[in-house]
Order: structure tokens, then C-alpha cells, then sequence
């Protein structure tokens, strides 16, 4: 009797998941189910577009529908269009790895105010996400608040010369918005002292390289562990790096306190100092990036065959590789857990998916994933499909010719 | 002359080109495939031809599956002079000053117990145009064709 697992979320952690569960047991059926008409989650609309090496990780997933047997249900939200209880219903195991799509909101008095963006909402709509809202203005002067990896690769998209994001799948909207974005100051502030930044040092270095840059790094406090040690090293490297106008501060140890705002838009952050004393920061837009949160819409309870996975489970930590070993430990606990209910009544599996309106399968992504690269202008590596509409329409297309 | 593939790896592209390896030289060769995290030093024996392919990470430092199998060389043990391999990389050329480190350092240290590296350490590039199996499929031909007269008639 075959035994039915379904995965929500075709993020790296459900790849990671189904690849480990379908190479312990390949007569098992594996459903990965995706609100998104496309695979692949934050690799496709999270992952720097100027950081295609790591993207490349989605050539692996693409054996799991290929040759491992996975199906790909692209287009169903769970919760919305198919309810939990109904999925739970038709398989014997489900695993919810739908990742945290919602910006943490910062807590600082004098919101809400415009001109503040979460990293989240910003990156979806740098990177063509189907339901990010428009590019916004930043003026000529943003800040950045965090000290992890997404704030480094926004402040380094944003300081990017238009010549330095060739190769990249930057697509058109954003390529222009960047260009004509007359940045010339970013300033980086983290709450923590520098030793503490949660920064990866090669991503610091990486800011040394950019063409068009003057950076400046606020003096650390001595006192680091280890890690703080080469996070310390990397910034005294990039500090004093002149290539071009664009200004780099980074400023550490500022506690955030308020928003100051002009007619409903921010004007300045304040912040206090390590030393107790309050100072204003002025900008012409904030981005926050100091973590993300779930939408709500799915449960975070486990149940009897309920389990979670990625950054669902963990919280918006851990790189692609933290997720694949997570997999293969819950797979482990998941062919367990099946194993120990030999004779549980058999499940109808994919079925319950059949009321979906255009559900669109592996063949239908790979027919959109084909059209977006023959699309790529010469400096760019693929131009991605923005609507959902567009990606129906060819995702769809041979269902709708052959009823 | 048997043949073994080795790989290190974190986020699983080693695995998958060490897979296809298996598959492409399985018709003439008999093949097998291990992590390194399952095997020590002193598992290597000299009838054996070992292509070993192997990510980086960190600040060029070994993936996670290969970081035991590393430590046990640093530490010293057991004489390699009887083994004979060759080592393929993959990296990521946006890491430019560690660009494929960890096949470096693996090389190294296997080389540092005295075994005799085969051929050329080949590299791919994760934000290269190739794909891997296209770099290491010529690299693992040509390996083991020299590997053959250095391992004698065991062929
Ligand atoms: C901006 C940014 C940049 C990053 N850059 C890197 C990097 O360079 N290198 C690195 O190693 N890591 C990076 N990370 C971290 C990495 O992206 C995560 O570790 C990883 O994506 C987590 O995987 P996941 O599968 O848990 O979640 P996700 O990748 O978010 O996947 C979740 C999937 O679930 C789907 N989903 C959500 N709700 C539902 C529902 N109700 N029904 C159906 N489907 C649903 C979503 O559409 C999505 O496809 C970055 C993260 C961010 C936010
Ligand atoms: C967090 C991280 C750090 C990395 N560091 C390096 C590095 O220092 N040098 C390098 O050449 N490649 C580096 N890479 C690239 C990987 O080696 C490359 O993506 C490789 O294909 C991964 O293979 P694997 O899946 O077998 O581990 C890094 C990748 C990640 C995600």
C-alpha cells in the first residue's frame, strides 16, 4: 500500500525533506504543494539576484520531480484553497514548511509612518515576486536597520553600480528603480556591538570589492568571541574602502527608540547610544530587517502525522545548509513514525487537490522556468515572469487544450 | 582496478554529482559511492582508485559531511602511502579569496599522509556557466585512464 506524504512549501526545507524521504523510500508518493505557481521559495525570491551560486542549489531540487518521483502542486494555498484538515485527511503525513513570509515589525514609538519598509516586502518586490506592491522611494539618504545577512545583501544591491549586477536576474523594473535610485548615502545601524553582528564575514568582504563605494565602519569595542573575532577582521578590512561617492556607514550599538516623521513621511530614527546619550539619525526612508514572521494562516501546533519543517519550525534563522540537515533528521522521525502504523487505513493523497483551478505541475514550471530564460537580455542570466497571470497562462496552457 | 567515489557536502551538490558519476562510469568500472562522513582514513586501501569530490564552506574550509573525515587526517593517523586519488571541487567564485578551498585543503592533507594525488585538481564554479557533471566527467575519464598504469594490471 503506498503511503501518501504532502509537504506545504516548495522552499529548500520541503526539497531537502522530500529529497531525503524519497531516497530512504522511493515508493513513497510525495506531494510538494506551493501557494506560488513556481518551486523553489526564498532560493527564487529571497537569495540575492547578484548571488546565482547559491541559486544554483535549485538545479538539485529539480532531480526530485525529474527522477526521484515528487510532484510538484504549484498554485494551491493551503488554508485557503484546500483546508489543513482536509490534507491531514487524505495523507498519512503532512509537513508544513511554508516558511515565515511576514516582516517582524519593529517597535519604535511614532509608527505608523510612510517610508518605512520591512526587508521582506522590499526584496519580494526587488526580485519580482508575484504579490510584492510596488518598488518604493527611498531617497536619497535610507537606513537600514539589522545586523544579519539580509541587511548586507540590501545595503549591496543598493550601493550596486548598474554595471556590477550584470549576470544577475535583476529584472527590468528593478534594474531601472536601482539606476535612477540617487542613493547616495546608506547607513547600516545594528543594536548589537559590531563583535556581536550576526554578519557573514565573506558577505562583509564582499561589500570591499563594489566599484562605486566609501565606506566607513564605526571603531568596534575590543571583546569578541571567536566569530565576533572575524566579523571584527572583515569590517576593519572594508573600512576606509573608497571606490566611488556612494557613502557606507555602519553604526553599532544603537538602541533604536522612535520614528521622527514630516507630513506622515519619516524624517529621522532615533536611537541611544551604548553611553546613554539619545541621538537623531536623519533619513528619507527606513528598511527594517531584523527578522521575519509567519502570516498566521497555518497552524504551529504538531498533531498525530502533523509535522514542520525549515523555517517554520526554527524561526527566520539558519542558511539553506541548517535546512537540509534539519530535513533528513525529520525524515528520519517521519518514516518512524509511519513505520510504527503498518496497518493505518490507506489515504487517497493527491486527490484532494483536484478541486484546485489551475494547479499547475513540474511540467507546467518548467514551461515558464524555459520561457524566463529564452527572455534574458544579454546581461542578464533570466527575467522572470511578475504576475501570476503570465505564469497561468503558460503553466496552464496544454490542461486548458486538452480537457 | 575498483573504483570509489568520495564526497563531501553540505547542502547535497556533491552527493548529486558523485551520483552521476556512479552512473556514467558504472557500465565499465565497478563503482561504489560514500560520504565521507561514513568512512575514516583508515578504511582507504591501495587496490582501491578514489575520486573524491568535495564542496567548501565557511571561510574555504571543508563542508559539514567531510569535517570529521579532515579532522582524523589533521590528526595525524594512519600512513597513506598505499592510496592513490583524485579530487574535483566545487565553489563558488562569488567567495573570491576561498574560491574552492576545501578540495584545496582535502587534497592537502590527504597529499600530507602520503598519498599519491592523480591528475590535476579540476574546479567547478557554482556561478560559472558549466555544469559540474560536464567538468567531471572528462576529470574522472582521465584519471583513472592514467590511474590504470600507475595501479598496474589490477585493471
Ligand atoms: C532575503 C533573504 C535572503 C537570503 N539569502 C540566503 C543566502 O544567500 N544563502 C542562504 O543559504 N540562505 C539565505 N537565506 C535563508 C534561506 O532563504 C532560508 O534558510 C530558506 O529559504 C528557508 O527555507 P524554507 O523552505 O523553510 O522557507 P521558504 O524558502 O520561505 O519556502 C516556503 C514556501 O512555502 C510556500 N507557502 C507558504 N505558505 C503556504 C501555504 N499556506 N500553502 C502553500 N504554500 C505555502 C511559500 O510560497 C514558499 O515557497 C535568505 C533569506 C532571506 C529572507
Ligand atoms: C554559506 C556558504 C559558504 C560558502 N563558502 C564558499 C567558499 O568559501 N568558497 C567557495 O569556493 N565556495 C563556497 N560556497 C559555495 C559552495 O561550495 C557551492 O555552492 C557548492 O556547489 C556546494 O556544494 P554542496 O552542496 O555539495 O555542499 C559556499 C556556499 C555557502 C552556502
Amino acid at each position: 500500500m503506498t503511503r501518501h506524504v504532502a509537504i506545504v512549501g516548495a522552499g529548500p526545507s520541503g526539497c531537502f525533506l522530500a529529497q531525503a524521504l524519497l531516497k530512504a523510500r522511493p515508493d513513497l508518493a510525495v506531494d510538494l504543494i506551493d501557494r506560488l505557481p513556481v518551486p523553489y521559495g526564498l532560493v527564487r525570491y529571497g537569495v540575492a539576484a547578484d548571488h546565482q551560486g547559491t541559486k544554483a542549489i535549485a538545479r538539485q531540487f529539480a532531480r526530485l520531480f525529474e527522477r526521484q518521483g515528487a510532484r510538484f502542486h504549484g498554485n494551491v494555498e493551503i488554508g485557503r484553497d484546500v483546508p489543513l484538515s482536509a490534507l491531514r485527511a487524505a495523507y498519512d503525513a503532512v509537513v508544513l514548511a511554508a516558511g515565515l513570509s511576514g516582516d517582524r515589525e519593529p517597535e519604535l514609538a511614532g509608527l505608523p509612518l510612510a517610508g518605512v519598509h520591512g526587508a521582506g516586502a522590499l526584496t519580494r518586490a526587488l526580485y519580482d515576486h508575484p504579490d510584492a506592491g510596488p518598488l518604493p522611494d527611498l531617497g536619497a539618504h535610507p537606513l537600514i536597520l539589522g545586523n544579519g545577512n539580509v541587511a548586507l545583501d540590501i545595503l549591496r544591491l543598493l550601493a550596486k553600480t548598474p554595471e556590477e549586477l550584470d549576470g544577475s536576474d535583476l529584472g527590468p523594473r528593478a534594474t531601472r528603480w536601482l539606476a535612477d535610485s540617487g542613493i547616495e548615502t546608506l547607513t547600516i545601524v545594528g543594536r548589537s556591538p559590531a563583535a556581536q553582528a550576526r554578519f557573514d564575514p565573506v558577505m562583509v568582504r564582499e561589500l570591499g570589492a563594489l566599484k562605486g563605494v566609501s565606506i566607513t565602519v564605526e571603531a568596534a569595542p575590543p571583546g569578541a568571541d571567536d566569530a565576533g573575532e572575524k566579523v571584527l577582521a572583515a569590517l576593519a578590512q572594508i573600512d576606509g574602502t573608497a571606490t566611488g561617492p556612494r557613502r557606507i556607514a555602519f553604526r553599532f550599538g544603537l538602541t533604536p527608540a522612535g520614528v521622527l516623521g514630516e507630513g506622515g513621511r519619516i524624517v529621522a530614527l532615533t536611537v541611544t547610544r551604548p553611553d546613554g546619550v539619545a541621538e537623531t539619525l536623519p533619513c528619507t526612508a527606513l528598511v527594517t530587517a531584523i527578522g521575519f514572521r509567519g502570516d498566521g494562516s497555518l497552524p504551529t501546533e504538531d498533531g498525530p502525522g502533523l509535522y514542520k519543517a525549515g523555517w517554520f519550525a526554527r524561526g527566520p534563522r539558519g542558511t539553506i545548509p541548517e535546512n537540509r540537515a534539519d530535513a533528513q533528521d525529520l525524515a528520519l522521525r517521519i518514516l518512524a513514525d509511519l513505520d510504527a502504523a503498518p496497518d493505518a487505513p490507506g489515504k487517497s493523497g493527491a486527490a484532494v487537490l483536484d478541486t484546485c483551478r489551475d494547479r499547475v505541475d513540474y511540467a507546467g514550471w518548467g514551461r515558464i522556468d524555459a520561457a524566463e530564460l529564452a527572455a534574458a537580455p544579454a546581461n542578464r542570466c533570466r527575467q522572470k515572469l511578475d504576475t501570476r497571470a503570465a505564469m497561468l497562462a503558460l503553466a496552464c496552457r496544454t490542461e486548458e487544450t486538452q480537457p | 582496478m575498483k573504483l570509489a567515489i568520495l564526497y563531501g557536502t553540505e547542502t547535497g551538490n556533491a552527493e548529486m554529482l558523485a551520483e552521476d558519476l556512479q552512473s556514467a562510469l558504472e557500465a565499465d568500472h565497478e563503482v561504489s559511492v560514500a560520504n565521507l562522513s561514513d568512512i575514516v582514513p583508515g578504511d582507504l586501501d591501495g587496490e582501491t582508485f578514489y575520486l573524491v569530490v568535495c564542496s567548501t564552506y565557511g571561510d574555504g574550509e571543508l563542508p559539514a559531511s567531510a569535517q570529521p573525515f579532515g579532522a582524523a587526517l589533521e590528526a595525524g593517523e594512519p600512513d597513506l602511502s598505499h592510496v592513490h586519488f583524485a579530487i574535483f571541487g566545487l565553489g563558488d567564485s562569488a567567495y573570491p579569496d576561498t574560491y574552492n578551498g576545501g578540495s584545496a585543503v582535502l587534497a592537502a592533507a590527504l597529499a600530507q599522509r602520503g598519498a599519491t594525488m592523480i591528475g590535476d585538481r579540476v574546479t567547478h564554479d557554482a556561478s560559472g556557466p558549466d555544469l559540474a557533471e560536464d567538468l567531471a566527467l572528462p576529470w574522472a575519464e582521465a584519471a583513472i585512464a592514467e590511474a590504470a598504469t600507475r595501479l598496474g594490471a589490477a585493471a
